[in-house]
C-alpha cells in the first residue's frame, strides 16, 4: 500500500469508528428531536442551529441518523449527471409568519418561493393547494417527470401527496380537524414540500 | 410487507426468529444465567450473552437456514439475525424487559434454564424480546428514511392490515368456495363472478370497508374474532377510521410498487466515504451554529401524541460495579519476549502485538482519544463498534487463521486480563469517544 492510501485507509476508519460512537449509543427515549425543515436549512446553510438544537441533535442518535440520510441524499442529488444542466430539487421549506395568523391563513410561501399553498374554505373544511411556480429553476423538470411530492408539516405528519398535474397543481380535502393556520402553529409553525422517493 | 426503511418485517422473519432462538438457547448453557437475577450484572450479562450469541450464529453462518433470503432487498437470515442482534445493545430496554420475564419465571419454577424441557418457555421469552425489538428497529428506520414520525404499535398495525389484505386476496382468490364470506366483505349478495374479485391487484387496491367487514365475518367463519372485533379492543379505534385504513393500505401499496426493483435497502454499515461525508457536514453545520450569534426561537419538535403504547421501560442501570470479576494482573507485559510467547500460545503469530500496534497511524484521531488503552483494548473498541471484519482493518490486526480481528479470548489473554475486566475496559473507553465526539473542539 502506498503512504496516501495508507492514509485515506486510516481517514476512513477513524470517520466510521466516530459514525458509530455517534449512532450506535443507546439513548433511552430518544425521538426525532428536529424537522427536515430544520435539518435541511443548517445543511444549506439558510439558518444555523439554535444552541438547543445543537444539543438536540448531537444528544439524539435517532436525529443524526436522519441527518446523515439528507445529508447524504443531498450529497448525492449534487453529483448526479442531471446536475449540470437542469437543476435538481431536494425539496423547499417554509414558515408560518406571524401576520398570517391574524387573519383566516390564505396561504403559505417556501422561503425559496417556488411553492405556494393554498387554503380554500370548503364545507366544513378546507381544501389545501399546493402550486408550484412557474419561475421555479426546476419547474421544467418536475412537470415533465410529474413527480410525486407531498407536503409535511412540522411534526412530519403528511398535509398532502400526489402527482403535480400539468398546470404543477396538486390538491386535497385538508386532512386535520384542527383549522390551517392554528395546525401549523401546533406542529412548530414549519412546513416542507419534497419529492417523494424510494 | 415492505414500507420505507424496514428490513424485519418481510417473509424470512419467522427464519430470523427461529435463529436467534436456537442459538440463544446455546448461549444461556454457556452463560452465569443465574446473575440474570441480579440487576447489577444485566449490563454485563448482555454483553456477554451478545458475543455468545454472535459466536454461536457465525459458526452456523454456512447452515441452509442461515443463508436463506432474509428480505427482498438481499440480506440473508443470518445477516438480518447478526444485526438485529446488534440492536439490542442500543436498545437495552428490551434486555431489561426480557430478564424481568426471566426474573418472574425464575420466581415460580427456580432455574427453568437448566432444565432441556423447559426450552419452549425460554425460547418464547427470546421471541418476545426480538418481536418487540425488531417493529422498534423498524420504526425508528422509517423516520430515518422519511422524516415522519413512527412507532412499535404503528408498525405493528401496518403489518395487521397486510395480513388482514393477503387473507382477503385468499377469499378472493377462491371465492367460489367462499361465496357467503366473499358476500359479507363485498357488503353484497353474490351473483356470479363479483369483479372485485379480480380487480384487486395489490393492496393498494383492497378496500378500508372491505377490512371491517373481513375482520367482522371472521368470528362467524373462520371462529375466532378477526383483529378489529377481538377483546384486546388494540385495534377497534380503527374500526371507525376507514380514512385511516385507506392510507395505510395506499402507503404500503405505493412503497411496494416503488421498491420492487431495489435492490438492496440502505443499511448502515454504508458504503465506502459515507461516514466522513456527512460527517463533513455535521462538524460544519454544528460549527456554524456554535458561531452563529443569531438568537432565533427554537425548532425542536413536540414530543409525539402517545399512541397508547404500553412502553418498554428504557432505562438501563448505569452500572459499572466489577462483581465477580477476577483479580487485575499486577503487571502488564511489555517485554516482547513475554508478548511473543502469549501471542504463541493463541496460535496467533509471534509479533502479532509489535506489529499490529506499529499498523496505527500516530495521527489517527481514535489513537488521540484512546492512546492511554493498550492494543487488545483498542482492538476490542474496534471488534465492538465496527465488528470483528472490516476493510479498513490493516492486515497486521487480523487473525490469519480466520482472516478477522482475534477473539474476545484471545484479546483477553493477550492484555492477561480477565473477560470483564476487559469489557469494563473497552467500555470505558467506548464512553471516552462518545464524550470526545459529543463536544467537538473543532
Amino acid at each position: 500500500m502506498k503512504e496516501n492510501e495508507l492514509k485515506s485507509a486510516q481517514d476512513e476508519q477513524d470517520a466510521r469508528l466516530r459514525e458509530r460512537a455517534l449512532l450506535a449509543r443507546a439513548a433511552p427515549g430518544d425521538r426525532l428531536m428536529l424537522a427536515d425543515a430544520t435539518l435541511l436549512a443548517a445543511l444549506d446553510g439558510s439558518r444555523v442551529l439554535t444552541p438547543n438544537e445543537r444539543q438536540a441533535l448531537s444528544a439524539s442518535p435517532l436525529t443524526l441518523r436522519r441527518f446523515r440520510q439528507l445529508s447524504l441524499e443531498r450529497q448525492a442529488s449534487a453529483r448526479s449527471p442531471q446536475a449540470a444542466n437542469d437543476p435538481v430539487w431536494s425539496g423547499s421549506s417554509g414558515m408560518l409568519r406571524a401576520a398570517s395568523s391574524a387573519t383566516a391563513l390564505e396561504s403559505l410561501a417556501t422561503d425559496d418561493g417556488c411553492w405556494t399553498l393554498h387554503f380554500l374554505p370548503q364545507g366544513e373544511g378546507w381544501q389545501v393547494i399546493l402550486s408550484l411556480s412557474a419561475e421555479a429553476p426546476f419547474a421544467a423538470r418536475l412537470l415533465r417527470e410529474h413527480v410525486m411530492v407531498r407536503v409535511i408539516d412540522g411534526g412530519g405528519a403528511i398535509v398532502l401527496q400526489g402527482r403535480l398535474d400539468s398546470d404543477g397543481e396538486c390538491e386535497c380535502g385538508w386532512p386535520f380537524a384542527t383549522a390551517p393556520a392554528r395546525h401549523f402553529q401546533m406542529y412548530g409553525a414549519g412546513f416542507a414540500v419534497e419529492p417523494v422517493t424510494p | 410487507m415492505r414500507l420505507p426503511g424496514t428490513r424485519y418485517q418481510e417473509h424470512g422473519w419467522e427464519q430470523v426468529r427461529k435463529l436467534l432462538g436456537h442459538c440463544s438457547l446455546q448461549a444461556f448453557r454457556r452463560l452465569e444465567m443465574h446473575q440474570i437475577l441480579d440487576a447489577g450484572q444485566h449490563a454485563a450479562l448482555l454483553d456477554c450473552y451478545t458475543d455468545a450469541v454472535a459466536e454461536a450464529l457465525r459458526a452456523g453462518a454456512r447452515s441452509a437456514r442461515a443463508e436463506a433470503e432474509g428480505n427482498s432487498y438481499g440480506d440473508s437470515v443470518y445477516e438480518l439475525s447478526l444485526s438485529l442482534l446488534f440492536e439490542l445493545q442500543a436498545q437495552p430496554g428490551f434486555w431489561l424487559a426480557f430478564a424481568a420475564a426471566v426474573a418472574a419465571e425464575h420466581a415460580r419454577s427456580g432455574a427453568f434454564w437448566l432444565d432441556a424441557a423447559a426450552d419452549g418457555v425460554m425460547r418464547k421469552k427470546v421471541n418476545d424480546m426480538y418481536a418487540g425489538l425488531r417493529d422498534k428497529v423498524d420504526a425508528d428506520n422509517y423516520i430515518v428514511t422519511t422524516g415522519r414520525d413512527c412507532s412499535p404499535n404503528k408498525i405493528y398495525t401496518y403489518r395487521m392490515l397486510d395480513t388482514a389484505y393477503r387473507e382477503i386476496a385468499g377469499l378472493f382468490a377462491d371465492w367460489r368456495q367462499h361465496a357467503e364470506q366473499v358476500g359479507a366483505i363485498l357488503g353484497r349478495a353474490i351473483e356470479g363472478s363479483p369483479i372485485e374479485t379480480r380487480q384487486m391487484k395489490s393492496i393498494g387496491g383492497c378496500k378500508p370497508e372491505w377490512i371491517v367487514r373481513w375482520s367482522e365475518s371472521q368470528e362467524r367463519y373462520a371462529g375466532s374474532p378477526g383483529p378489529l372485533h377481538t377483546k384486546s379492543k388494540r385495534f377497534a379505534s380503527l374500526k371507525n377510521s376507514p380514512d385511516k385504513i385507506a392510507a395505510m393500505l395506499a402507503e404500503i401499496g405505493d412503497y411496494e410498487e416503488l421498491s420492487a426493483n431495489m435492490d438492496r435497502a440502505d443499511d448502515w454499515s454504508g458504503d465506502a466515504g459515507e461516514a466522513a461525508l456527512w460527517l463533513e457536514d455535521y462538524w460544519r453545520v454544528i460549527g456554524e451554529s456554535e458561531q452563529g450569534e443569531a438568537r432565533d426561537e427554537d425548532r425542536i419538535l413536540p414530543e409525539p401524541a402517545d399512541d397508547g403504547e404500553a412502553g418498554l421501560s428504557d432505562d438501563m442501570p448505569d452500572d459499572s460495579s466489577e462483581g465477580a470479576a477476577g483479580p487485575e494482573p499486577e503487571f502488564k507485559a511489555h517485554d516482547l519476549a513475554v508478548e511473543q510467547s502469549l501471542a504463541g500460545a493463541l496460535s496467533l503469530p509471534p509479533r502479532y502485538l509489535e506489529l499490529a500496534r506499529a499498523a496505527q497511524k500516530a495521527g489517527s484521531w481514535a489513537l488521540r482519544i484512546l492512546g492511554g488503552e493498550s492494543l487488545p483494548i483498542r482492538l476490542a473498541v474496534y471488534q465492538k463498534l465496527l465488528g470483528a471484519a472490516d476493510d479498513t482493518y490493516p492486515e497486521a490486526w487480523l487473525d490469519p487463521a480466520t482472516g478477522e480481528l482475534p477473539t474476545l479470548q484471545q484479546l483477553a489473554a493477550l492484555d492477561q486480563i480477565s473477560m470483564p475486566t476487559l469489557r469494563k475496559r473497552r467500555n470505558e473507553a467506548i464512553d471516552k469517544l462518545y464524550a470526545a465526539n459529543t463536544a467537538p473542539a473543532k
